[in-house]
C-alpha cells in the first residue's frame, strides 16, 4: 500500500485481522463486541454504555472508564454512512473528525481494516510542514515519519 | 485518564492556524529562532499587514508570542503549544492501534471458541 497520509491530508490506519470481513464488520457496530476493544489499553467499554445505531443519522456512543483513577470520556458520533460489510463513516461532533472505516474481503477469512480520520489540521501532515521544521522540532518530524511508516505498512 | 481529551479552544485555534501555509511557514521559520515581522514578511510576496494578520492569528492561538517592549516587537514560538497539538494526534494513533490490538484478540477469541461466544439479539 502506498503511503497517502500526506498526499491527501489525512490520518489513516490500517491493519489486517485473520476473521472473514462480515463478523469483522460486525465488530465494529454490535456492543456485545465493541465492549472487547473499544477502549485502548487501561481503558474499559462497559457494554452497557454503549449505543449503537447503526443507520446513517444513527449514533455511536460509548463511555470510556479509565481503569486507574475510573475517570470518563463519552465519545459521541453520528453515522454518516452504514454500508454492511463494505464501509462505516461516523462523525464526532465535539471535534469534528470524521472517520471512515472500510473493510476489505482479502479471501483466506482475512479482512483489511483501513481507517481514515480527516478533518484533522493539515498541517500536521503536509510535506511542506515537514520540511519547514528545523531540528529542534525533531520530534515533530520523527513523528510524522512514524505515521509515513504507519500508514504505507 | 490519557484519552485524547483537549483543551478544545486552544487546540482547535492551533490547528485551524496551522491549516494556512504562510502561517505554517511562519512557524517553521520561528523553529529556527525568533524574528521581526519584517524579516518574516521577506521571504513571502506579501504586504506587512497581511503579514500582520497571520501573526495576530498565531498570537491570539498563543503559537507564538510578542515582546511589548521592543521597538521591532520580536515574534518568539510557543513551543508549548505545538507540542499540545502534536500530542492530541499522537493519541488518537496510540488510541487505534491498541483498538486494533484488542480487536485482533477478541476476533481470535471468538473464533477459537464458538459456543461462548455472545450473540447479539
Amino acid at each position: 500500500m502506498t503511503d497517502q497520509t500526506s498526499e491527501r491530508g489525512e490520518l489513516s490506519y490500517t491493519r489486517v485481522f485473520d476473521a472473514p470481513r462480515a463478523l469483522v464488520f460486525r465488530c465494529m457496530i454490535e456492543p456485545e463486541h465493541l465492549t472487547h476493544f473499544w477502549g485502548p489499553i487501561g481503558v474499559r467499554t462497559p457494554v452497557e454504555s454503549i449505543k449503537v445505531d447503526a443507520r446513517p443519522g444513527g449514533v455511536f456512543e460509548a463511555v470510556m472508564v479509565s481503569e486507574g483513577d475510573g475517570s470518563q470520556y463519552l465519545m459521541r458520533a453520528v453515522y454518516v454512512e452504514v454500508v454492511a460489510p463494505d464501509r462505516l463513516v461516523w462523525t464526532e461532533p465535539d471535534t469534528g473528525v470524521t472517520t471512515t472505516s472500510t473493510f476489505l474481503d482479502l479471501g483466506d477469512a482475512r479482512t483489511e481494516v483501513h481507517i481514515r480520520q480527516t478533518n484533522v489540521p493539515e498541517a500536521f501532515r503536509s510535506p511542506q510542514a515537514r520540511a519547514g521544521f528545523s531540528t529542534s522540532l525533531d520530534r515533530f518530524a520523527a513523528y510524522l515519519g512514524k505515521l509515513t511508516g504507519e500508514a504505507s505498512r | 485518564m490519557e484519552m485524547p481529551r483537549l483543551e478544545d479552544d486552544q487546540l482547535d485555534a492551533t490547528f485551524t492556524a496551522l491549516a494556512d501555509p504562510t502561517r505554517r511557514a511562519i512557524v517553521a521559520r520561528l523553529a529556527r529562532g525568533d524574528a521581526t515581522v519584517n524579516e518574516l514578511a521577506a521571504p513571502f510576496d506579501m504586504t506587512l499587514p497581511g503579514v500582520s494578520k497571520h501573526l495576530k492569528m498565531l498570537e491570539r492561538c498563543g503559537l507564538i508570542s510578542r515582546t511589548r517592549r521592543a521597538q521591532f516587537r520580536p515574534c518568539h514560538l510557543e513551543r508549548a503549544a505545538l507540542d499540545a497539538a502534536v500530542d492530541w494526534i499522537e493519541e488518537h494513533r496510540r488510541v487505534w492501534m491498541e483498538r486494533f490490538d484488542k480487536l485482533d484478540e477478541h476476533l481470535r477469541d471468538i473464533q477459537r471458541a464458538p459456543s461462548t461466544r455472545k450473540e447479539s439479539p
